[in-house]
């Protein structure tokens, strides 16, 4: 007996296809464990803070090398000052020597000093024997003791002069109250502005400063301007 | 578990990334250390460490005041390094301030500091060359020596870089000149020479440091890479007793003195007594240190502390200290005084006075006033020959000065023992006894202290670098005579100043002057004595309170050959010294002393 009974048959499972790879399954992370995760941001401020340290090391060696130089230019500086100062005090020493200040001021007119006298300032007694000052140090034929430094040497007439002129020309002139009055260039005020200056400090009028005094002979040192 | 596929290619990259940075640097290693080794210990080589000595500066010798006299100067010696300047092409580039540059050739440089120097181009090449070619390597050679710093400056400005300078140690400077000279001393090319900068060269001269420094291969020197190894100390400064102003003033007086008088030479000295610092100490010829060569040989030491003579009757008021303190004479003493005296010599030898006379009615006093040679033999027979010399010796004659100066003399004296009896007398009036002005510088300052010797003293001390002061003088004083007998003694040399014949010369008003006269006899070659004198005047200021003993000596005068030559210089010095130090008059009368009886 045929039947026209249609069979159930199972379904075979259809053939598999291309071996596909297991699919890869990821737990999904609750909200929870999102959370706990590292965060990315902070690395990058780790790294940023390591970039900015390295750059502000740089910039501190930087500055550094800069001071260093700026230190050895400054040293320099000074060692060319010390040397400049050595150089003048060398030729202030020659000028400072005996032979050259006692030919100076004998050029100023200066002479040999007299005796001393004594003043006993407890008993106001007046001991010793005053002799007249004047004559030479030096005998006729001048000064004998040699300073082979001081050939041709001495002060330069010319520099005073301009001295004298640069010095006129910054300080301003003032009239004290004793009517010294100060020129600056003119005729020839030498001698008497000096006996002026003389009276007005011994008149004991010591306040105020004294205008500069130039006398315009060259050659003349200026007397000395107290301030 | 096994690790995915991404992982491993991340690791994998990572891993090869490491491997080619280690790979590279083993390259690199290996290229710097074998392959390319030779060329760079060879440019290294021309980058060296260069090593250069500092120098400490000689110190100063300045005067009681702090005045220099003699000072280190900075001066440089303008160097050059030969294997760079002719390296090559013999060119550098210099830059000029508009920005152009221009190529200048080791010859031209060298004809630009020759200019500034002074000196000559040529040499310099040669030298340059000729360094060259003895040591391919040469990296020294001097182009000029000493030059200033304005020269210097100049010759920097140039900007050659292979150019260098370096100090110059032997540079020394002495400002105040022939103030002093002779006992300053000099210096020549590496070495003091004379005087004080010989003596008192571990004080003066100061000690080398070392330091090395990195160089660029074109010369430059590379900031920042000079290590020190070793400071450099400078030398101490020496501090002397003497006065540079009074010590000028004594040199210029002598100076005039022995032209007007035609001595061969002269020495002076000022003592302060209470301390026996030399204030002044005094020779003519004098030497100026700055230009040793214009004097002669002969003067360039010190004849103050290095040339014995015989003093002559400067030296008596010892003598007669001596008597007065040993007890055997008194100042009031009546001597007779025959024209000659010959006890106990040989037929025919006799001691005469200096002006004939018959026998003379002296006393001490007189002796001393009138520089009877008679009157002095007379006394000193009243004390053994022995105990004389002896007392002699007490006052320093035979021995060195405590100064201890270069080449210091310390002058003959018989042996007591087997004089001879013409020597035996003559001794005491400053014959047959060879003294230096130093030590007649020493009595006097004895006498004037009340018979206590105090060591003779030049250099004050070395006050060194770091501050500490060495070489303090010796204060031990030494009892040669009593006081008494001291002040007895410039008491009748007070009769010199007020009633000889030097008196108008020496005399100072208000002033009590203690003073004596010299005029010795020079032995000749052949043993006996000549025309030719050594004149000298000595004196005490004051008498009531004495201060400062002057001595002063002209030697072998030709226009007047008695002490009156010295007088003159005498009278200047000593009224210079109270002017200087401000000695008070005298506030005692001169006492009234008999010469004659």
């Amino acid at each position: 007996m045929s039947t026209n009974l249609a069979l159930a048959r199972p379904l075979r499972r259809p053939a598999p296809e291309t071996t596909e790879a297991p699919r890869h399954l990821e737990v999904a992370a609750s909200r929870a464990q999102r959370r706990a995760r590292p965060k990315v941001v902070y690395a990058l401020i780790v790294v940023a803070g390591i970039g900015v340290i390295l750059f502000a090391q740089l910039l501190l060696s930087i500055a550094l090398a800069d001071g260093a130089y700026r230190i050895s230019s400054l040293q320099t500086q000074q060692r060319d000052y010390t040397r400049q100062q050595e150089s003048l005090q060398e030729r202030l020493d020659v000028l400072g020597s005996t032979q050259n200040l006692t030919t100076r001021a004998e050029d100023l007119g200066m002479v040999k000093s007299g005796y001393p006298v004594f003043l006993d300032a407890g008993t106001g007694a007046v001991t010793g024997t005053s002799s007249d000052s004047g004559g030479s140090l030096v005998g006729a034929s001048g000064n004998l003791v040699g300073n082979s430094l001081l050939k041709g040497d001495g002060v330069d007439d010319q520099a005073v002069q301009d001295a004298q002129e640069q010095n006129a020309a910054q300080t301003p002139t003032t009239e004290e109250d004793g009517g010294i009055a100060t020129t600056t260039g003119g005729s020839d005020t030498g001698a008497t502005t000096t006996g002026t200056t003389a009276t007005g400090t011994t008149g004991g009028s010591s306040g105020g400063g004294t205008g500069a005094n130039v006398p315009s002979a060259p050659g003349v040192i200026p007397s000395p301007t107290t301030h | 578990m096994s690790h995915s596929r991404s992982t491993r290619r991340r690791l994998a990259v990572s891993l090869l990334i490491v491997a080619t940075l280690a790979v590279g640097c083993v390259v690199r290693l290996v290229d710097l250390q074998v392959v390319r080794a030779d060329a760079l210990t060879e440019a290294a080589d021309k980058q060296q460490r260069l090593s250069v000595t500092t120098y400490g500066t000689r110190g100063d010798i300045v005067d009681a005041d702090g005045t220099v006299l003699a000072g280190s100067v900075q001066r440089w010696n303008i160097t050059a390094s030969p294997k760079i300047a002719l390296d090559k092409d013999q060119t550098f580039d210099r830059k000029a301030k508009d920005g152009t540059t221009t190529k200048v050739t080791a010859q031209e440089a060298v004809a630009e500091v020759a200019d500034i120097t002074g000196g000559s181009a040529d040499t310099m090449y040669a030298t340059l060359t000729k360094a060259v070619a003895a040591n391919p390597n040469s990296d020294f050679a001097y182009l000029a020596k000493a030059v200033p710093l304005a020269t210097l400056k100049k010759v920097q400005k140039l900007g050659i870089p292979w150019v260098y300078s370096e100090q110059d140690t032997s540079a020394r400077n002495y400002p105040n000149g022939a103030i002093a000279g002779n006992l300053v001393g000099y210096v020549g090319t590496d070495q003091p020479l004379a005087g004080l900068e010989l003596t008192q060269n571990s004080c003066l001269a100061g000690t080398n440091g070392e330091q090395s420094f990195e160089r660029s291969p074109q010369g430059v020197r590379i900031p920042g890479s000079t290590v020190q190894t070793k400071a450099a100390v400078d030398g101490g400064t020496l501090k002397l007793t003497i006065d540079s102003d009074l010590q000028w003033y004594v040199q210029q007086v002598l100076a005039e003195q022995a032209a007007v008088y035609g001595a061969q030479w002269a020495t002076a000295s000022v003592v302060r007594v209470k301390d026996g610092h030399i204030m002044a100490a005094a020779d003519w010829p004098s030497v100026d240190p700055n230009d040793v060569t214009a004097t002669p040989a002969s003067s360039r030491g010190s004849r103050f502390f290095s040339v014995p003579y015989e003093p002559g009757s400067i030296m008596k008021p010892a003598t007669v200290a001596s008597l007065l303190d040993a007890g055997v004479i008194t100042k009031d003493q009546k001597v007779d005084v025959p024209s000659r005296y010959d006890k106990g010599f040989p037929k025919g030898a006799f001691i005469k006075d200096v002006f004939p006379h018959p026998e003379m009615h002296w006393t001490v006093a007189g002796v001393i006033e009138n520089s009877s040679n008679i009157g002095i033999s007379v006394l000193s027979e009243n004390l053994s020959v022995v105990k004389r010399t002896a007392y002699l010796k007490k006052f320093g004659f035979g021995t060195k000065t405590a100064v201890g100066f270069q080449a210091e003399s310390s002058g003959i004296m018989h042996n007591p023992i087997g004089i001879d009896p013409i020597s035996d007398k003559a001794q005491q009036f400053g014959q047959a006894i060879s003294v230096t002005a130093a030590q007649l510088a020493g009595m006097y300052q004895t006498l004037g202290n009340g018979g206590v010797q105090m060591p003779l003293t030049l250099v004050e001390g070395c006050t060194h670098a770091d501050g500490t002061v060495t070489g303090a003088p010796d204060t031990t004083p030494k009892r040669v005579v009593s006081a008494a007998a001291a002040h007895d003694t410039l008491e009748m040399m007070e009769t010199v100043a007020t009633t000889s014949n030097i008196s108008p010369i020496v005399s100072i008003p208000g002033y009590r002057i203690a003073a004596k006269t010299g005029t010795a006899q020079v032995a000749t070659s052949s043993g006996t004595y000549g025309s030719d004198r050594v004149v000298s005047v000595a004196g005490i200021t004051t008498v009531d309170n004495p201060e400062y003993a002057v001595v002063v000596t002209l030697g072998n005068p030709d226009k007047i050959k008695t002490s009156m030559a010295a007088a003159p210089a005498f009278a200047a010095i000593m009224k210079q010294v109270i002017k200087t130090y401000r000695v008070p008059p005298s506030t005692t009368p001169v006492p009234n002393i008999p010469l004659t009886w």
